[in-house]
């Protein structure tokens, strides 16, 4: 066998190719070909050829039905195209990978590409990496493995934070908590919950942090919880309009122990101004006599 | 016999045959019957004595007596001010043979009571309200004092000063050191349920690993004897065979060499 790269790809090119000597392509020589062929243009960092030795010899394993290696050469081939830089080809090879992984069964390698995708793009096409890890977050979900969609949770709420998404942050947050109660994870959970509320909080939406914090204090374990009371100080510590007493908030170890995206925005809080709910809060009281009469 | 002695004599005789004085009797049975004459009269009888008491302590020359004796008058001026309300009761009470402003009369009687047991000199009613301010918490909290011990007071409450400094400091600094230990503490505790969660996860992992790694224990058993069998069979056959085929070659090298030596 040559060892020069492209007279492989040739040779395996004709090998697959149907002519009129040849009436069934031969892909088990094929793939061993490309695959020979891949290793030696990455070696020779001619990432471009190499990336295309890869897909060929994905092809190939596929047609010799081995779904597995298939994707384990989607893979590499996504990996060469990061070092290239080609942010779609990337995002598309790590699908393709994702989507022969769950040909396989295997839910948890599928989401690991999907994951491995969206950290590659998350800097280039931010919204294609929240699509990414929504996608791989919902396959560990289906296949009942969600403590391990916790990380891919943190790094989509990363992801939001950084688009300034408040909503979608404290929305992936909650999503983090629901995975996080399937498994009877409270710590996690609980932690979840206090970051949205914050997140909220540093949008400046308090109305939507106090309906948050109701909302989770439906679970009576949270209420008791340090983080459930550090939530529920930091509420009547806005409602109040008392600065340092947010700051205080903020500075406590129950903040420190959360994300460090979260950490961050707590201690930027206070955003904007804190003495604005007692005004909301007659609008509420008219509001009410007007729909008793 | 001296007139003194007369008096003395009659005195002893008189008491002696007390029991036989109708007309005393009488009065004793009817305070007897009424309680509230005998306890109105014991009253007035300890007062008349913590009256005499008050004079000779006024009249003492020693410091340490007079105090003794004043404590005593006060003790004895709280035990009254207690019978007082017994005493009230017992007026209101009505008994047979009593009228209505014998009635109001003991009401009266009672109520000046307190006033007399008050009025009863102890020595330290006109020192009380200048020496109690800057010690004493407690204005109904009477000491022992004429006064004098004032000064020593005033050293005291500077040494408790001090004394309540030190007790604050010491106290805010076990505060500060316990906040440090509780901020320790919470990491503690943040890092154990992290571990905790961790390991959850990781137990249907290793139960994967586990049962993936006893298929693929079993599958190389069962390969192995089948190897086993094949090569010991292979072994045997092949041994067998070459064992045939030499001897046969061996008998025929032998065959032909006798045929050329007989020739």
């Amino acid at each position: 066998m040559s060892s020069d790269p492209d007279k492989l790809v040739a040779k395996a090119d004709k090998l697959t190719k149907l002519t009129l000597t040849r009436w069934s392509a031969d892909w088990r020589n094929a793939t061993l070909n490309y695959e020979q062929a891949a290793n030696a243009y990455r070696v020779a960092k001619k990432y471009e050829k190499a990336k295309d030795a890869f897909e060929k010899a994905s092809k190939g394993q596929e047609m010799l039905t081995s779904p597995w290696d298939a994707a384990k050469h989607m893979e590499s081939a996504a990996a060469l195209a990061k070092e290239l830089g080609n942010w779609n080809d990337v995002a598309d090879l790590y699908r393709r990978a994702s989507e022969l992984y769950v040909e396989c069964g295997r839910a948890q390698p599928a989401s690991d590409a999907l994951g491995k995708a969206a950290r590659a793009v998350e800097d280039h096409l931010p919204d294609v990496a929240v699509q990414l890890y929504t996608d791989a977050c919902s396959l560990l979900e289906e296949d009942d493995k969600d403590q391990m969609a916790f990380d891919l949770y943190r790094a989509l709420t990363a992801v939001h934070i950084k688009l300034e998404k408040y909503t979608d942050a404290a929305a992936a947050l909650l999503r983090l908590g629901l995975a996080a109660d399937k498994c009877n994870a409270s710590n996690s959970q609980f932690k979840a919950y206090l970051s949205a509320i914050v997140v909220y909080l540093y949008a400046n939406d308090v109305k939507a942090a106090e309906k948050c914090y109701n909302d989770c204090s439906q679970i009576p374990a949270f209420l008791g919880s340090d983080q459930g009371r550090c939530g529920s100080r930091l509420i009547s510590a806005y409602s109040e309009g008392n600065v340092e007493e947010i700051k205080r908030l903020a500075q406590s170890s129950t903040i420190t122990h959360l994300d460090h995206a979260i950490i961050k925005l707590g201690r930027k809080l206070p955003t904007g101004e804190v003495t604005a709910v007692k005004a909301g809060t007659e609008e509420g009281e008219g509001l009410d006599e007007d729909d008793l009469t | 016999m001296s007139v003194i002695d007369i008096l003395t004599r009659v005195d002893a005789i008189c008491n002696k045959y007390e029991k036989y004085d109708v007309e005393k009797q009488k009065n004793l049975n009817v305070s007897g019957d009424d309680a509230f004459a005998r306890g109105y009269a014991a009253v007035d009888a300890e007062i008349e004595a913590a009256l005499e008491k008050a004079e000779l302590a006024s009249k003492e020359k020693s410091k340490a007596s007079t105090v003794a004796l004043n404590a005593e008058l006060r003790r004895t001026k709280a035990k009254l001010l207690d019978e007082v309300p017994k005493l009230q009761r017992l007026a209101i009470k009505k008994i047979k043979g009593l009228s209505t402003e014998d009635l109001a009369a003991r009401n009266d009687l009672v109520l000046a009571l307190p006033d007399r047991i008050q009025a009863i000199p102890d020595g330290a009613a006109a020192k009380q309200p200048g020496g109690w301010g800057p010690s004493a918490s407690h204005t109904e909290i009477k000491f022992d004092s004429d006064g004098r011990f004032d000064d020593e007071y005033f050293q005291e409450s500077e040494q408790s000063n001090q004394f309540r400094q030190e007790y604050e400091t010491r106290k805010r600094r076990q505060d500060q050191g316990l906040e440090m230990i509780s901020e320790g503490l919470d990491t503690l505790k943040n890092m154990a349920h992290d571990m905790n969660e961790e390991l959850d996860r990781q137990v249907p992992l290793a139960d994967e690993i586990d049962s993936k790694v006893d298929k693929a224990a079993s599958d190389l058993k069962n390969t192995n004897v089948r190897l086993k069998h094949t090569v010991t069979q292979l072994r045997s056959s092949r041994n067998f065979c070459i064992d045939i085929v030499l001897l046969i070659i061996i008998l025929g090298i032998a065959a032909y060499l006798y045929n050329v030596l007989k020739k």
